[in-house]
């Protein structure tokens, strides 16, 4: 690796680029899927390649190759300053980044047990077992899955950076689909869309516990099968920690991603509702609700050592007592508000340029128990695990359902109920935030499946919480 | 690009090291550019060359599956050894029967060099008209241009041999006033055939037109939806209704309604990657030669598509529409089409008394997949329609709509249609649709 950097970093700066950074990596995924019974596929796939990025005249270009050579590494960084020049063409001023301290480092990650070591035919065991825990009468589809990947990245700039940094993750789900012809109920386990993901060996898989938790969620489905309509009007709600990362994703992470902020999102993910002049002051959410864009967190799959532009992985506020404090950001946006950079630089592989994504985003702790925020319910629903969300591109009216829900009367959880949904407009949610469960209620969850940017890029985020409370909100807009 | 006689040296090389009882081999290779510009300037432009080696392998009924970035020497043997020992390892299929058999249909190429050849250049001299444009205007132009060279062959070991080329370029313009924001976007496998003219013509008159919109409130309304805002609502029925997957984990609305008449007889929908009015593959990632498949023929419902997996479990042949395997999300429609009729935009307009006009549909997402009912946020241009004409900018406002309602309710279509290309290409004309249900509404 060290002479195709060498080769791009010459490369580039003699056909003219004032900085240049190469980023390789080097990747083995493993997917496992069964259904009804059987197993419906498995995967393994190696990948490699790197891509430069450079500023040449003022403008940015990037490319990329899967041909990992010094000849190709020439090549390549040649052709990243042919797209920068033409970039410029178009430049209103020079781009530029903010100053951030030069690493050199070289980060491997721990595991217990590294998931490719452990046999194929270990995990086949799991997932048939869950499948089978599953087998309830009246269940269509069954489904479990598996899915790891090991990667090791090198990024290297003109400015004398070079980082290597491991990446490990595990993750898996179990999920059914029940009908009675007229309509279908789904449930999951640990969380829909494939489950639960974190930077762990396979330890993380034993301790989802799948099996235990299959005839649970089958059961359940069926039930909700002849389940009340979630009732409908202004009431209020509990969200369980699931729905709460999916709540947190859209509409705390993606409006705070400071590129979208200033446009450079329009033509795609569109913009945000938090406009620069609202940085310090603007009424985000009540006043316990804490949020913190948090890349440290040793296990979270948003986490990392530094990101993609080379620095080094920080915890920031961006929601501090109800108040929006920060964005996420990159050298580049941080330069053009003389913010100090926080590390939001991701790419989802060697052959995109990074963008500012979600690292671990989270709603800190608050100090209530789960029966605490029941019983402070006389008439409201508790939803657990989403189904389906929407939200427009201004990150402001949203609208998400959920899998599973139960009424709430009288500070008491009462009969389940289906189809729930909710909307609201963004601030005006978080500020009936009222309670917020304590740190033993506290799970990292997750998210390897976050979509942004074009060329789109799918990205692995995380977001920390803990069941909430929220006051008066729209439920059941589903007739 | 790699070209036909080395790729399929690839695939054949495959073959021959397998010692499974049957093989599929599936190369892609791409070369991929995209100058993204936003805040009247480019900021983005990016590109490369990548490509795919997938393998698939069958021991009996024990199938295993490797993929690598690489035809090195070693790497195809790693590769190979790698799906076998998978397929070794794994439990049995009771479904699968074989891979893909040879048919006879000639392929055809989508394939254009000035497309496969644009330079970042040409790339930022039309961007550049764009902003030309926007910057005149006062204001803020933002988009993205992309021209992509794929390669695509599979061979299998039981005489599928197919190679392809095809391109795709795509210019899209969303503009931002103060208050409003206006889209146009075209795809077409000639860059040459891209109407810059046309496309910042659209964009910008829709921002220009949709500045201060009032707020209306939520409800019923008649509507007309662009090509870009139908494409959006048809294009969700290729997952969750018009496939084998869909009928057979009880999500499809067609389940026990083939034959039966399911949307409006003005509604005529069907898959075709042969015909003019698409961009497509001629064969699917099996090997299979693309097939017309009807889905509803004058709004009855008549079939969905297969890949070769789920035809076999029913008896069935494929049509010819299996993504890259394993694959949750085969098979797939990728070359969904809706028949037009004879009216036009214009003559629509002016047969809404009161009404909406809907440029485009965002973040479109199932709630209930059984009955097609679906969310999902206005965007780039909302209008109320009055007496005929339109008449105000809207602030945009939330739908929920059951597809399949939608579709019984349609009062008229365009002669005119539109392809638009994302991943899968949907070809869509203009729709009259009565009672549309609007939910909420947002503060832009």
């Amino acid at each position: 690796m060290q002479e195709i950097v060498e080769s791009a970093l010459f490369a580039a700066k003699r056909a003219g680029a004032s900085y240049v950074d190469i980023r390789s990596i080097q990747r083995e995924e493993e997917d496992i899927t069964t259904k009804n019974g059987a197993v419906d596929a498995i995967k393994h796939t190696g990948s490699k390649g790197f891509g430069v990025r450079v500023i040449a005249n003022g403008g940015w270009g990037f490319s990329s190759s899967f041909i990992a050579t010094p000849e190709e590494g020439e090549r390549v960084a040649n052709e990243a300053v042919q797209i920068a020049l033409a970039s410029s063409k178009t430049k209103l001023e020079d781009a530029k980044m903010s100053d951030s301290k030069v690493y050199q480092d070289r980060v491997p990650q721990p595991v217990k047990i590294d998931p490719f070591e452990m046999p194929i035919t270990k995990k086949i065991i799991i997932l048939l077992e869950a499948d089978k825990a599953m087998n309830v009468q009246g269940i269509v589809v069954r489904k479990g899955s598996m899915h790891f990947s090991k990667e090791w990245k090198t990024f290297a700039s003109s400015e004398g950076a070079y980082v290597e940094q491991e990446r490990i993750v595990s993750g898996a789900g179990i999920s059914v689909v029940a009908t009675d012809g007229k309509e279908m109920q789904v449930r999951s386990y640990p969380n829909s869309f494939g489950g639960d993901y974190q930077r762990k060996g396979f330890e993380f898989i034993e301790e989802m516990d799948l099996v235990s938790h299959g005839k649970e969620i089958a059961e359940q489905s069926i039930k909700l099968l002849s389940a009340k309509q979630c009732p409908s009007g202004m009431m209020d709600i509990v969200l369980e920690s699931p729905q709460m990362a999916l709540q947190i994703h859209e509409s705390v992470g993606h409006p705070t991603e400071l590129d979208r902020v200033l446009g450079e999102e329009a033509s795609f993910a569109g913009t945000s509702f938090l406009t620069t002049d609202k940085l310090g002051t603007f009424k985000y959410g009540s006043d316990i609700v804490n949020i913190t864009a948090d890349a440290t967190i040793p296990e979270a799959l948003g986490g990392f050592a530094y990101d993609d532009e080379g620095v080094k992985a920080k915890r920031v506020y961006l929601v501090k007592n109800g108040i929006f404090v920060g964005y996420l950001n990159s050298r580049e946006t941080a330069a053009k508000l003389g913010l100090e950079v926080m590390g939001a630089m991701r790419a989802d592989n060697w052959n995109k340029m990074p963008i500012i994504r979600m690292t671990s985003i989270n709603l800190e702790p608050g100090d209530k128990t789960f029966d605490e925020l029941i019983k402070g319910i006389d008439h409201g629903v508790l939803m657990g695990t989403n189904k389906s969300w929407s939200i427009d591109q201004n990150r402001l009216n949203f609208q998400f359902g959920t899998e599973i829900g139960w009424e709430i009367k009288n500070g008491k959880i009462q009969e389940m109920v289906k189809n729930p949904t909710y909307t609201g407009i963004t601030y005006e949610f978080w500020r009936k935030c009222d309670g917020i469960a304590n740190k033993d209620f506290w799970h990292v969850w997750g998210v390897p499946n976050c979509g942004k940017g074009e060329p789109i890029q799918v990205m692995q985020v995380s977001h920390g919480t803990a069941p909430a409370r929220f006051r008066g909100i729209q439920v059941g807009v589903l007739k | 690009m790699i070209g036909k006689e080395r790729v399929l040296d690839i695939l054949k090389n495959v073959i021959s090291l397998s010692s499974a009882d049957q093989t599929e081999a599936l190369f892609m290779g791409e070369e991929s550019y995209l100058t993204g510009f936003a805040n009247n300037y480019i900021h983005r432009n990016v590109g490369g060359k990548d490509c795919s080696l997938s393998v698939r392998v069958a021991i009996g009924k024990k199938v295993g599956s490797a993929m690598v970035n690489s035809f090195s020497e070693d790497a195809v043997k790693k590769v190979v050894h790698d799906a076998i020992l998978i397929a070794k390892n794994q439990r049995e299929n009771r479904d699968f029967v074989s891979f893909a058999k040879p048919e006879k249909r000639k392929d055809r190429d989508f394939f254009v060099e000035a497309t496969a050849n644009c330079t970042p250049e040409f790339r930022a001299e039309y961007v550049s008209k764009i902003l030309s444009k926007t910057k005149a205007k006062g204001f803020i132009g933002s988009g993205k241009f992309e021209t992509n060279a794929l390669e695509v062959a599979v061979a299998n070991s039981l005489g599928v041999e197919r190679y392809t080329k095809l391109t795709i370029s795509t210019l899209k313009s969303v503009v931002l006033t103060d208050t409003s924001s206006g889209y146009s976007e075209f795809s077409s496998v000639d860059v040459n055939k891209i109407p810059l003219g046309d496309i910042i013509r659209e964009s910008v008159e829709i921002a220009d037109k949709s500045q201060n919109p009032i707020s209306i409130e939520p409800g019923k309304y008649e509507v007309i939806l662009t090509p870009y805002a139908l494409a959006d609502l048809i294009g969700s029925l290729s997952y969750i209704a018009l496939n084998a997957r869909a009928m057979n984990e009880g999500m499809s609305f067609l389940i026990g309604q083939i034959g039966k008449k399911v949307v409006g007889e003005n509604v005529t929908m069907y898959d075709d990657g042969f015909s003019q009015e698409t961009i497509s593959l001629p064969f699917d990632f099996e090997g299979v030669p693309k097939k017309k498949v009807m889905f509803f023929d004058k709004g009855v419902a008549k079939g969905v598509v297969y890949d070769t997996l789920s035809a076999y479990k029913e008896g069935k042949k494929s049509t010819g529409h299996s993504l890259p395997q394993p694959n949750p999300y085969s098979p797939y429609p990728m070359n969904l089409i809706m028949e037009g009729g004879e009216s036009s935009k214009e003559k629509m307009i002016s047969h809404v008394k009161r009404g909406l006009y809907v440029q485009r549909f965002w973040y479109t997402n199932p709630m209930d997949p059984r009955n097609t009912v679906i969310t999902g946020m206005t965007r780039d241009g909302l209008f109320l329609i009055e007496n005929g004409k339109i008449t105000k900018p809207v602030k945009n406002m939330r739908f929920i709509e059951s597809i399949a309602t939608a579709l019984n309710n349609v009062l008229e279509l365009s002669k005119e249609k539109k392809i638009i290309y994302d991943m899968a290409s949907v070809t869509a004309p203009y729709a009259r649709i009565k009672d549309f249900t609007f939910t909420g509404k947002t503060e832009f």
